[in-house]
C-alpha cells in the first residue's frame, strides 16, 4: 500500500479520493435502503399471498401494499444519484 | 416436544393475513334473521351455495335432511381446523395443534357417552368433529367398537390414555372431567416465556373461567354438593383463581351471584342474572358472546400472533353452532325468539 499523507498529495489525487468516498457513500445509501425495503417487504409479501391464497381478488391490493416499502430504497437511489451527478 | 419448536413471530404474517381472509368468508351476522325467516328447505338450499357446498355435495348421496346438516357442518368444521394446520409451520402450527386437542376430548367424551346409552354408530358419528389427532377413520372404528377394553386399547398411544386407563363402564362423569382437566393441564403446561405464548395463555384461562363459570351455575342452580362441584371445575383460570373457585363453590345460589359482583364478568352477566331465573340459556349465550368480543378485542391488539387464529377457530365454531341451532330449532318447531336468544352472534 502506498502511504499518501494529505499534505504531499496532489490535486487530484485528493479529488479521486474524494470521488471514491463519494461512491461508497452512494453505494451505501442504495444497499442499505434496499435491505431495509427487504425487510419490510419480506412480511407484507407473506401476507399478500397468504389473503390472496383465500382470495384471488386481493391481487391487485397485495401487490400494491408489497410494493410500497420500495419508496424507502427509491429515496436510497435519490440519494446515490445526488451524490454521484452533483 | 416445545422446546424444538421455533419460536417468534416471523412465521405469522402469512398465516394471519390467510385466517382473516378465511374469515371475511364467514357468514355475516345479517344473514342469521334471514335464515329465521327460511325454512328448513329453503336452509338446504342457502347452505348449499355457500360454503359447505363440498361438504353438502359430497355427503348428499349418504345421508338425507337434518342427518345432512349435521354430517356437512362437522365435516367443514373439522376441514377448516386441518387446513389450518396445514397451512401454518413452528409455533403457530405447535399452538394450533394444541389448542385442538380439544376435539379429541370432544370425540373420545362423545364415543364413551353413546356407549354408555347404548347410542348406534349413526348417531355417535352424527356429533364426532375429527378436528383433532384423531381422524374421522379411526373414530369411526373406534365407535364400531362394542367394548370398553377394545376402546382403552385403541387409545393406548395417545396422551389421554392415563385418564381413560381405569375406566370401567361405570362413573362416566369422573373420566369426563378429568378429560378435561387433562386437556387444560396439558395445553396450559405446553405453553412457555415467548410473547405469543403468553398471550395465548391469556385467551385460553379466559376460557378456563368462562367454563367454570358456567360450571358453577349449573351445578349451583341443581344445587349440588360443595366437594362435587369442586371436582368438576377446571383451575387455571385468569381471574377466577383455585381460591375463588373453591369459595364461589361453598356459597349458597344468592350468596353466590353477590359474589360474582366482584368478577369484571358480572357487567355482562348482570343483565341476565336473577335470584329467580329459571334457565341459564340466557347466561351461557351471554357468556359464549363474551367469549367472542373478548377473542376479537386481543386479537386487535396483537394482529401479528397465535389470537386471530384463536379468534377465527372460535368464530368458526360458534357460526357451525349458530347453523345448528336454527336448523334443529326449526325442526323441533321452537318459537324464533326461543331460537335467537341461543344464537350467539
Amino acid at each position: 500500500m502506498v502511504d499518501i499523507s494529505i499534505a504531499d498529495a496532489t490535486v487530484e489525487q485528493i479529488i479521486a479520493n474524494q470521488k471514491g468516498l463519494v461512491a461508497i457513500g452512494a453505494g451505501l445509501a442504495v444497499g442499505l435502503s434496499g435491505i431495509a425495503s427487504g425487510i419490510a417487504e419480506k412480511d407484507i409479501g407473506a401476507a399478500a399471498v397468504g389473503a390472496m391464497a383465500e382470495r384471488e381478488e386481493l391481487f391487485a391490493k397485495g401487490l400494491i401494499l408489497t410494493v410500497i416499502p420500495e419508496t424507502i430504497v427509491i429515496f436510497g437511489l435519490v440519494i446515490a444519484i445526488l451524490l454521484i451527478f452533483m | 416436544m416445545a422446546f424444538f419448536i421455533k419460536r417468534g413471530s416471523k412465521k405469522y404474517p402469512y398465516i394471519t393475513a390467510r385466517v382473516r381472509a378465511m374469515k371475511s368468508k364467514l357468514m355475516p351476522r345479517e344473514v342469521y334473521p334471514k335464515l329465521m325467516n327460511m325454512d328448513i328447505a329453503e336452509i338446504t338450499r342457502f347452505i348449499e351455495e355457500s360454503e359447505y357446498k363440498e361438504n353438502v355435495d359430497e355427503l348428499a348421496q349418504q345421508y338425507n335432511d337434518i342427518d345432512l346438516f349435521e354430517h356437512a357442518l362437522n365435516q367443514n368444521l373439522a376441514r377448516t381446523y386441518r387446513k389450518l394446520q396445514r397451512i401454518s409451520r413452528d409455533e403457530p402450527n405447535y399452538l394450533i395443534t394444541e389448542y385442538l386437542r380439544h376435539w379429541d376430548i370432544w370425540n373420545i367424551k362423545t364415543i364413551l357417552r353413546g356407549k354408555n346409552y347404548g347410542a348406534d354408530l349413526e348417531e355417535i358419528l352424527d356429533t364426532v368433529v375429527a378436528a383433532g389427532q384423531l381422524g374421522y377413520r379411526q373414530l369411526t372404528e373406534i365407535a364400531g367398537m362394542n367394548s370398553i377394553e377394545d376402546i382403552k386399547a385403541a387409545l393406548d398411544l395417545t396422551p389421554y390414555y392415563p385418564v381413560i386407563e381405569d375406566y370401567d363402564g361405570a362413573m362416566l362423569s369422573d373420566v369426563e372431567n378429568n378429560l378435561d382437566k387433562l386437556y387444560y393441564s396439558r395445553l396450559l403446561a405446553s405453553l412457555g416465556s415467548t410473547k405469543a405464548e403468553k398471550l395465548s395463555l391469556k385467551f385460553i384461562r379466559t376460557e378456563i373461567d368462562i367454563k367454570n363459570l358456567k360450571t358453577l351455575f349449573r351445578t349451583k342452580k341443581a344445587d349440588l354438593d360443595k366437594t362435587i362441584i369442586f371436582e368438576l371445575l377446571i383451575p387455571g383460570g385468569i381471574e377466577i383463581k383455585t381460591a375463588d373457585l373453591n369459595k364461589l363453590a361453598s356459597l349458597q345460589w344468592s350468596d353466590f351471584l353477590k359474589a360474582l359482583e366482584d368478577y369484571s364478568y358480572w357487567s355482562e352477566l348482570s343483565d341476565v342474572v336473577s335470584a329467580e331465573m329459571d334457565s341459564l340459556k340466557d347466561m351461557e349465550a351471554v357468556l359464549d358472546k363474551y367469549a367472542l368480543a373478548f377473542a376479537s378485542k386481543i386479537s386487535h391488539y396483537y394482529p401479528l400472533s397465535i389470537l386471530p387464529i384463536f379468534d377465527y377457530m372460535l368464530n368458526k365454531e360458534l357460526e357451525v353452532r349458530n347453523i345448528r341451532t336454527i336448523v334443529r330449532g326449526k325442526e323441533a318447531q321452537l318459537a324464533d325468539e326461543t331460537i335467537r336468544k341461543q344464537l350467539v352472534i
